[in-house]
């Protein structure tokens, strides 16, 4: 079954995008937008879950959606006042349901009763607001995903005598309550997924209901489009109280996609009923539908169309002679469902009428993107394998790369001889550029799909540590590269941990402080040149200094005769193996959480940067880059090596005969720039190169690597700026101390990537040793 | 690049080459010869240089450029430890992949294409420390003595000592 594997997979690719806009929604909705397009959208969201759910048989995701759904509805009406109460409930239901998607998609299976609370206070604020009313009286936890099937049958042959027999109620006669409703799909209901079996389903809990196909335009199989729409339907409906809103209501999703016309039993137009005649009129010899089924009749070797429409109809569990009354056929037929029609004709490889082709769509991935870019004009995407985008990308990068060094190999002469040459040569540099730019924002995507996920996780630990935090997210539309997005999500959740559970006080004790009961951890995106800066902040007590100092001398991480300054003391809570908890919880004290954020973030090329404020809070910074595959650098020579410097960190570079160097007692080195006093690394002397020239000649780098601290790079030689495809080392070596990657010049040969922050803290451990 | 093609011989030797039967890329460093399996080798080409590799053991002579990929190269007398070749155009990188990698070795000659019966293959004798580490074993080849490279134990532990 790995199609349904396939559809199942999309399913939940598409549930987690839901799960993501609920929690947006809800954003929204607590910060007092209440409006009804937000409660439209949570309400679409679930119901596209629950329709998914369905249709693989996620019974307990279906049950809880349902009740949810339904409480929804009557907020929506305004049976149930969205009071804060209420949403936090809703807050709360999404969890149950993520838990639920997670568990259908995992196969773990939850507590039978799980959710069930949730699922009764829905239930009571829906009756208790709804009373007596009986439509409201939908018992919920009876709710059952297997409806009764609802009767079809196919207009077939003796054409008058079948009119006739539709209707139960005589014609003219109006109804109170009792509904005609002509359904006739579009292509686009199909191309969205939408399934009018659901559609019935639904009408079907609205009152008594008959449905009847009409497929009398289903044309000769040599006409058949396997995409057309051939088939369309009519349902009476009859329920005392039944209003046309409530119909109108079912066809919600797919308005605009379909023809629906709602009239009152009995009052319908002459012409309508003309029109069905002529549909209906099928004449046994020489139907179309006749000669579809003739198809069957060596497999089925059935002498008539008829006898094989009654075969069809065998499959019903009561089976009917069908030689009894057409009246009985259509009062009393056999329920048959879509589904066991749909069994039946399919493996005949008769190529079925549409409705039927297409019902496994219903899981298929346009469903909800259909319904959304339909509702709200939302943006259209495809999903497309990263694996794809990724080849993509590379072939871009080697091309970038044969662009420049096609570039490089224009000299004078060659510039003045060929001059059209050269005009080709700058369209195809301009042009590389522009293709280049528009396969980065491909991979880009807003941070937004992982900030989500933070609210979840800080309500939990508001829970856990009785504490009271709120959560504030800033900048979540910033674009950012999807591999560095995908590093980014356990990081974030350490770090957020971190601060709730550290950073964050109990609310007496923030009382006392003098601070708001409430503790906020403000999480925030923002682009800053080439890198994108991500935030954790929070208002807490900030880093105990005193007992980190402690506990790092405790563990031998510190020696006891070094004096660090806060501002390394404050780095240590990246230390591997360093927690500061007392006690280990299940949130936080097994000390690997933020050694987790400094591997994790290094090994995307990015920093992080801690900041404390004692009493007053904590701010921790991920420097990351843009993108992971093009870098701005300049380009360097130590000794007779090229080696790159990331753009991003170079502050200045200038000729070493100007700078200022001052001798420190242990022998290395310091620059002084405008009253400041620089590290210096000579980049020679590290790698092991030997360094020809004399030190005037050489250059300096100054660069800042994270935190603010500077760090003077002496050079051989600064060749020039350019972009470059990194490339990894570790995938044919291993990494390689203060080398960040590997990247191919425009002459083909390999240049280094400095790791500026790296060289730092090897120098720094040089100095403690 | 002058990257030699090896298809052509193969195809008959291949054919001729029983089940028991292995055939090597034999190369040459100083007098002697040295040979890996011919299934591990990727590519043949000339020495064109490589970018040194900063804090890495002398036997890393660098990395160099392979259609878009980074790949070390390894001196193989170097690794021997008898001091790095100095290489000319007429020295020899041999690609080869060892695991899920791709890693280049520097000699100074590949000699042919030599079919052994696996049953000659001897062990190497105890005694240097070296030998045993870096060769699988040895087989003799028309008189000639050829050591099989066992090339997880060449390219491993290249970084240098902290």
């Amino acid at each position: 079954m790995s199609d349904l594997d396939d559809f199942k997979a999309t399913y939940f690719d598409e549930c987690s995008e839901l799960l993501t806009a609920l929690e947006e929604e809800f954003a929204a909705i607590e910060a007092g937008e209440r409006d009804s397009d937000r409660l439209n959208a949570v309400f679409r969201a679930i119901h596209s879950i629950k329709g998914g759910a369905g249709a693989f048989g996620f019974g307990a995701l279906v049950g809880f959606a349902h009740a949810y759904e339904t409480l929804l509805d009557y907020v929506r009406d305004g049976r149930v006042e969205l009071t804060d109460e209420v949403v936090s409930l809703c807050i709360r239901a999404n969890d149950i349901v993520a838990d639920h998607v997670n568990a259908a998609q995992t196969g773990e299976a939850l507590d039978a009763d799980y959710g069930a609370e949730e699922k009764a206070r829905f239930d009571a604020l829906a009756r208790g607001e709804s009373g007596e009313d009986d439509e409201g009286g939908e018992p919920l936890e009876d709710f059952d995903i297997d409806f009764t099937p609802v009767m079809v049958n196919l207009g077939h042959a003796e054409g008058e005598a079948a009119v006739e027999d539709v209707f139960d109620v005589p014609p003219m006669a109006p109804a109170e309550g009792s509904w005609e409703i002509r359904f006739t799909p579009h292509r686009a209901l199909y191309a969205r997924a939408n399934d009018p079996l659901l559609l019935f389903r639904e009408l079907a809990a609205l009152g008594t209901m008959r449905v009847k196909a009409r497929m009398g335009q289903v044309p000769p199989l040599s006409d058949f489009e396997p995409f057309a729409v051939y088939c369309s339907w009519e349902i009476s409906l009859s329920e005392p109280s039944l209003t046309e809103a409530q119909i109108r209501e079912v066809f919600e999703f797919v308005d605009g996609d379909c023809d629906i016309a709602i009239t009152q039993a009995g009052a319908v137009p002459a012409a309508d009923l003309a029109a069905m005649e002529d549909d209906l009129l099928l004449d046994t010899g020489e139907s179309d539908l006749a000669s579809l089924l003739a198809l069957t009749e060596d497999e089925m070797a059935l002498p008539e169309p008829e006898a094989a429409i009654a075969s069809l109809l065998d499959f019903a569990p009561e089976p009917k002679p069908v030689a009894a009354s057409k009246q009985d056929r259509f009062e009393e037929a056999p329920a048959l469902s879509f589904a066991d029609l749909a069994a039946t004709i399919a493996p005949a490889s008769v190529a079925a009428p549409k409705p039927v082709a297409v019902a496994p769509k219903a899981m298929a991935p346009a469903n909800s993107d259909g319904e959304e870019s339909h509702r709200s004009n939302g943006v259209q995407s495809i999903r497309v394998d990263l694996d794809k985008v990724d080849r993509v990308v590379n072939m871009v990068g080697e091309l970038v790369i044969t662009q420049s060094m096609l570039t490089q190999q224009m000299d004078e002469t060659l510039r003045a001889r060929y001059t059209e040459l050269v005009r080709g040569l700058e369209v195809l540099a301009q042009t590389t550029r522009g293709l280049q730019d528009s396969v980065m924002a491909i991979r880009a995507q807003p941070v937004k799909s992982v900030f989500s996920r933070m609210p979840r996780l800080v309500r939990e630990l508001a829970t856990k540590t009785s504490k009271r935090i709120k959560l504030e997210t800033i900048g979540e539309n910033t674009e950012i590269d999807k591999t560095v997005i995908e590093q980014l999500s356990d990081p974030l959740t350490h770090m957020i941990r971190n601060s709730a559970d550290h950073g964050i006080e109990s609310p007496d004790k923030r009382l006392a402080a003098g601070k708001s009961e409430t503790g906020t951890i403000r999480l925030s995106a923002e682009q800053a040149g080439g890198n994108i800066l991500i935030i954790v902040e929070d208002d807490g007590a900030g880093i105990n200094r005193e007992r980190v100092l402690k506990l790092a001398r405790d563990k031998g991480i510190v020696a006891p005769d070094f004096t660090p300054s806060d501002e390394q003391i404050d780095q240590l809570i990246f230390a591997p193996g360093f927690s500061t908890a007392e006690a280990v919880s299940d949130i936080s004290g097994r000390g690997v959480g933020m050694d987790v954020v400094l591997s994790n973030i290094k090994k995307i090329g990015g920093s992080v940067h801690v900041r404390s404020w004692t009493g007053k809070g904590c701010r921790m910074t991920l420097r990351l880059p843009l993108t992971l595959a093009v870098l701005d650098v300049m380009l360097v020579k130590v000794g007779e090596s090229p080696y790159v410097v990331p753009l991003s960190s170079i502050v200045e570079t200038m000729q070493c005969s100007r700078a200022s160097f001052e001798r420190v007692p242990s022998g290395g080195r310091v620059l002084q720039v405008r009253g400041e006093y620089v590290q210096v690394i000579d980049l020679g002397k590290r790698f092991g190169l030997a360094k020809p020239a004399s030190s005037a000649d050489q250059f300096v780098v100054l660069c800042e690597s994270e935190g603010s601290q500077k760090v003077a790079l002496v050079v051989d030689d600064i060749i020039g700026q350019q972009q470059v495809v990194i490339k990894s080392l570790e995938e044919n070596f291993e990494r390689v101390e203060g080398i960040a990657g590997g990247t191919i010049l425009g002459d083909g040969n390999v240049a280094l990537i400095v790791d500026v922050q790296g060289l730092r803290t090897t120098h720094l451990h040089q100095n403690a040793a | 690049m002058e990257a030699l093609s090896l298809r052509d011989d193969l195809g008959d030797r291949a054919a001729a080459a029983g089940q028991n039967s292995l055939q090597l890329i034999a190369f040459s460093i100083g007098e002697q010869t040295y040979g890996v399996e011919i299934t591990t080798v990727r590519e043949i080409r000339a020495w064109n240089g490589a970018t040194p590799l900063p804090n890495t053991r002398e036997y890393v002579r660098g990395v160099i450029n392979l259609r878009g990929t980074i790949v070390p190269i390894f001196d193989l007398r170097a690794r021997f430890g008898d001091g790095q070749t100095s290489p000319t155009k007429n020295h020899v990188v041999v690609v080869m992949s060892v695991g899920d990698k791709w890693v280049g070795i520097l000699v100074d000659a590949v000699s042919d294409i030599l079919t052994v019966n696996r049953d000659d293959i001897h062990n190497v004798p105890e005694g240097n420390s070296i030998d045993t580490e870096l060769l699988n074993g040895i087989v003799t080849h028309e008189s000639r003595m050829v050591g099989l490279i066992d090339l997880q134990a060449v390219v491993s532990g290249a970084k240098a000592d902290a």
